[in-house]
């Protein structure tokens, strides 16, 4: 279906850009006690549609259209003001004059904010020494146009066609097994374009392919087990990762009918095993890369976000046990076995992928673990600051509307040299976990429960029975120490639904690792 | 923010001129414009930092409209929406996307249709929170600050574990936000033409204070309607229950009678409960409780209740998001599973399902009162009722309510050796929702029983919860009168929870050893 033309598509930042550049770096000049602005505008065009049980459930081809602004001012000691807004096709053609609202409630806001912040570092005694000026790490300049990769754009998809799929793939998936007794597909594509300019002169103007496929389904065994299972095959792609799904070094996914189907599969033959035994101590556990993907998501992913070792998450998302204060971290210390490594690096393929984050700041590969031991954190301009040290491009937002928070972009466990077959076979007793589940981690990230989609029993080498409802739990550190093997097949998976700030973002991200070999828990059902 | 009467509006001219389309069988059509404020606090004694860390609010208006269109294979469906836009060009831009990604769901019966249940709540909001300024916002932050900050300050036993006076090398913590939601919408149909309009607002504190050198950590929380009461309570509450906290001991793995405080039973609700008592996660197989409405799924003193349409509760509504009268549904009676949460749609899929007796338990037709559609939101975006939603079940002040109840104390008494429990964290149904297994840490404001009495904290992040709730509902021994509003991260409803709920075993593993000589 031919596209339509719509007042709000991504060229819409063509005739902006120059304009918006203008108007805050001049705002910023104009305004008493301004030290610095910032604005996000995002654009994006795309469609969904759900399925279930092989009905039509709904679709939608639709805009979105956003920004958000930070303005730092301020006479004795500075603060920041916020202020963001959703927008429609009626904003299009007075887009500067609609942020110019926003421009004086989010300095307003900084300059009183400022006021009262001076007053309390007078009145809290000794406990207002610790109130600062918001101070930003200096950053790389940079002004810098990148267009996105796809095949087939998103845009350029009929919403029939996304439909279509949708209810195609449920069908499948319905009439696979009489077992199979819910299922639900939702596709999403979209390509997006996202601005950040800055009163420092940044310009960054960065279009990226969105497309996804989710998919859910519940199996009644013959005993009556239930079973409910999700997964997400997604890149920052185009529509083509769906139809004839990914084959990247690093990033491999069937087709989305293959890929739903299989998961029905797998949802029917645990419908019909028994519960995971639990265990009373550790035991070996060997961990597949699907199941790793959520690991070093939880427990090195979360705990390197600066924010939070700031204590900023105190009352959400939560701390890291890396960072205590400024005198005592874990920096420079043994965290892990010699074997683990672990890294979060933007540039690599996927959900997690970007060249600049929300701040304008180059993307960099952060090192957290490096043969065991921690080296440092993903971090923002101001957390960077705190720290003392450079600003390394963490600071992300789901939508212009929203604040940044430091997130993960892609994040996994480095490469082993072992070969996961023989990570197995040289297990006497122990459990093959394959693909992540579920999980809980402890405030400072320093326990962790996560339930895997299947375990195994491996005796003398060889995979035995399959279990449902069934996990690992340790102590972080303990378990870290434990790994005595890391394979040699990293792959990176998306994550769609990562949960963190107030209001609540639910962020697209990347995680991976490779098999891991280690000691912990087995955790079973109570039932 | 726009006014009332230009979202009826509107609605108003938007169904008239969708009338005008005669391709168009029925419609509904929702206006409505939210904003919402918050300052996030971020005070660290130990680390450089700026108190009201964000002064931050976003804001939206729009229209959105449900269509239903004749087609050769049955009824079509669509939705809509246009945001910042109520003119009738607005109305035709949400009408395209509505009418391009229409679809035939052969369950659909209907849009909403008026229940019988008539409207009890109206100006049941405080205008002053509509006009709460920049400066009272900002304001509002560093007040919730200074009743933190005084309470560290005025304290004996902070100034005791400081030599010299430096307080400030104690790690105290103080985080959280202050949230104020504003909310209106209207709505109108062809099933329902006449205009209806309802307008909401909320201030919330929720606020989390440690020591940190002591790993001692408390909460606070606070909820008002009118803007007059908003206080420092929140802060102080929580900088006290920090205090409170310190000297923190472990406690070993075993099974413990608990008492659970109003946090973990809102965190159990949310995250279980309530999830679990929705018309769709029956339809869909996933509730805990499948099967069961009319059975038994908790102890006889049980009695929980949704209350849409209380006077003076936070999460009361006038009208749902589809236009319906807000009221009471009994979720659980003494013990039995006696209503669901609906949205019209689920309402109807059900009552039309042929394995709904098999997925509820009971015929549906005989249970009509208990799956009556009082719920129907369209709560997103952190708050707000959202103009580019559709409607689902959302609960609204789930409300324990009790024939008898116990004394704090007197429940404390029949504890030999056991845990209360203040704060959970990152609760889970592990193992889906329908298994009802869970998994959680005690993070905060908990504290180890002996012998009737409160012996000592329980040391911050060094107990996690392994149980199902099944054995929690069935093992509930007792409760408090007394309840209080609970706020959840990201939750829609509010939890008004007893001050203490007595289970008589809940299984507990010792974590984290070793933290202890990690600094």
């Amino acid at each position: 279906m031919a596209k339509k033309a719509n007042k709000v598509n991504i060229a819409l930042i063509d005739k902006v850009k120059d304009e918006l550049s203008n108007l805050i770096s001049g705002t910023k000049d104009k305004l008493k006690d301004c030290c610095y602005i910032d604005l996000r505008l995002g654009v994006g065009e795309g469609q969904r549609a759900m399925a279930q049980d092989g009905m039509r459930k709904f679709s939608l081809r639709d805009y979105r259209f956003s920004y958000g602004l930070r303005v730092i001012a301020g006479r004795d000691i500075t603060a920041a003001g916020y202020f963001g807004q959703t927008l429609g096709s009626a904003d299009a053609d007075n887009l500067a004059g609609v942020i110019e609202g926003g421009l004086r409630q989010a300095y307003e806001r900084a300059i009183a904010n400022s006021r009262m912040k001076s007053e309390r570092k007078n009145r809290w005694e000794i406990l207002g020494q610790s109130l600062r000026s918001t101070e930003l790490a200096p950053m790389e300049i940079c002004q810098h146009t990148v267009p996105g990769v796809y095949r087939i754009n998103p845009v350029d998809v009929s919403l029939e066609e996304v439909s279509k799929l949708t209810q195609e793939v449920s069908k499948a998936v319905a009439s696979y097994d009489p077992r199979v007794k819910v299922n639900q597909i939702m596709v999403e594509t979209s390509l997006i374009r996202e601005l950040v300019v800055s009163s420092e002169g940044a310009s960054l103007d960065r279009t990226y392919a969105l497309t996804q496929g989710l998919c859910v389904v519940v199996a009644i065994g013959n005993s009556g087990a239930q079973q409910t299972h999700y997964d997400v095959i997604g890149h920052q792609r185009g529509w083509e990762i769906l139809i004839d799904g990914i084959d990247e070094e690093l990033i491999k996914s069937k087709p989305l009918m293959h890929f739903a189907l299989d998961l029905a599969a797998d949802n029917v033959s645990l419908s019909e095993t028994r519960p995971c035994p639990s265990s009373d101590k550790e035991v070996a556990v060997v961990t597949d890369p699907h199941y790793n993907t959520l690991l070093v998501h939880e427990i090195i992913g979360h705990p390197t976000e600066l924010d939070r070792a700031l204590k900023l998450e105190t009352a959400y998302a939560g701390r890291s046990w890396f960072l205590r204060s400024l005198k005592e971290t874990m920096l420079g210390k043994q965290v892990a076995s010699p074997l683990v490594s672990a890294y979060s690096d933007p540039l690599l393929p996927g959900y997690g992928h970007y060249e600049y984050d929300d701040e304008g700041t180059p993307a960099k590969r952060v090192t957290h673990i490096d043969k065991g031991v921690f080296r440092g954190f993903m971090n923002s301009r101001q957390t960077a600051a705190t720290l003392g040290v450079s600003p390394n491009g963490h600071f992300k937002a789901i939508d212009a509307s929203l604040v940044p928070l430091i997130r993960m972009s892609t994040t996994v466990f480095g490469q082993g040299k072992h070969d996961p077959q023989k990570m197995i076979k040289e297990v006497d007793h122990g459990y093959y976990l394959v693909g992540h589940r579920i999980p809980s981690i402890s405030e400072s990230r320093e326990n962790f429960r996560i339930t895997a989609r299947k375990v195994f029993e491996i005796k003398n080498g060889q995979l035995g029975e399959m279990f449902r409802d069934g996990g690992i739990m340790a102590n972080t550190k303990d378990y870290l120490m434990s790994i005595d093997a890391v394979g040699n097949d990293l792959r990176i998976y998306p994550v769609f639904n990562c949960g963190k700030g107030q209001p609540m973002q639910a962020k697209k991200l990347g995680n991976g690792g490779p098999t891991l070999r280690g000691y912990a828990r087995l955790v079973g059902g109570t039932k | 923010m726009k006014e009332l009467r230009e979202l009826e509006k509107s609605v108003e001219r938007a169904v008239a001129f969708l009338k005008s389309q005669p391709e168009i069988k029925s419609a509904q059509v929702f206006a409505s414009a939210n904003n919402r404020l918050w300052t996030r606090l971020n005070y660290t004694s130990h680390i450089p930092c700026n108190g009201v860390e964000e002064v931050k609010s976003t804001v939206d208006y729009g229209i959105g409209i449900q269509i239903v269109l004749d087609g050769p294979d049955g009824s079509r469906i669509g939705f809509g929406s246009e945001e910042r836009d109520l003119s009738l060009e607005g109305v035709k831009l949400a009408l395209e996307k509505a009418k391009q990604g229409a679809i035939v769901d052969p369950e659909f019966r209907s849009l909403p249709q008026a229940t019988g249940e008539k409207r009890s709540l109206f100006d049941y909001h405080d205008p002053m929170v509509m006009g709460i300024t920049d400066e009272g916002l900002v304001g509002g932050g560093w007040k919730i600050l200074d009743g933190a900050l005084w309470s560290f300050l005025g304290s004996e036993k902070l100034r005791n574990m400081a030599p010299g006076g430096a307080l400030h090398d104690l790690g105290l913590i103080v985080g959280g936000d202050l949230s104020i939601l504003q909310e209106r919408m209207a709505i109108s149909s062809y099933d329902m033409p006449a205009v209806q309009s309802d307008e909401s607002a909320a201030i919330l504190a929720h606020v989390t204070s440690m020591v940190e050198k002591g790993d001692a950590k408390g909460s606070g929380y606070s909820v008002h309607l009118k803007l007059s009461d908003l206080d420092d309570a929140a802060g102080s509450e929580a900088a006290g229950n920090a205090i409170n906290s310190l000297g923190g001991i472990r406690v070993p793995s075993g099974d413990y009678p608990v008492i659970l405080g109003p946090q973990p039973i809102g965190e159990l609700l949310s995250h279980l409960v309530i999830p679990s008592c929705t018309t769709g996660s029956f339809y869909s197989r996933q509730s805990c409780f499948l099967g069961k409405l009319g059975s038994q799924v908790a102890s006889d003193g049980l009695t929980i209740v949704d209350k849409g349409n209380a006077p003076g509760l936070i999460g009361s509504k006038g009208i749902t998001c589809e236009g319906l009268a807000t009221g009471e549904t009994t979720l659980i009676k003494e013990g039995v599973l006696s209503g669901l949460l609906s949205d019209w749609y689920e309402y109807q899929r059900i009552l039309h399902d042929p394995n709904a007796k098999e997925k509820l338990g009971v015929n549906p037709g005989d249970v009509q009162q208990a799956l009556v559609p009082r719920n129907g939101f369209r709560f997103a975006r952190g708050g707000g009722r959202n103009f580019g939603t559709q409607p689902h079940a959302a609960a609204t002040n789930v409300v324990f309510e009790s024939a008898s109840s116990t004394a704090f104390e007197a429940l404390l008494k029949q504890i030999k050796r056991g845990i209360l429990v203040g704060r959970l964290w990152y609760t889970y149904p592990i193992h889906g929702l329908r298994a009802g297994d869970f998994t959680s840490t005690l993070t905060a404001d908990s504290y180890f029983i002996e012998d009737g009495e409160i012996k000592a904290p329980v040391k911050v992040n060094t107990l996690r919860i392994n149980d199902n709730i099944a054995n929690i509902l069935m093992g509930i021994r007792g409760m408090t009168g007394e309840a209080r509003p609970t706020i959840l991260w990201a939750g829609d409803q509010i939890v008004y929870a007893p001050l203490g709920l007595m289970v008589d075993k809940v299984h507990f593993e010792a974590i984290a050893e070793f933290m202890d000589a990690a600094y």
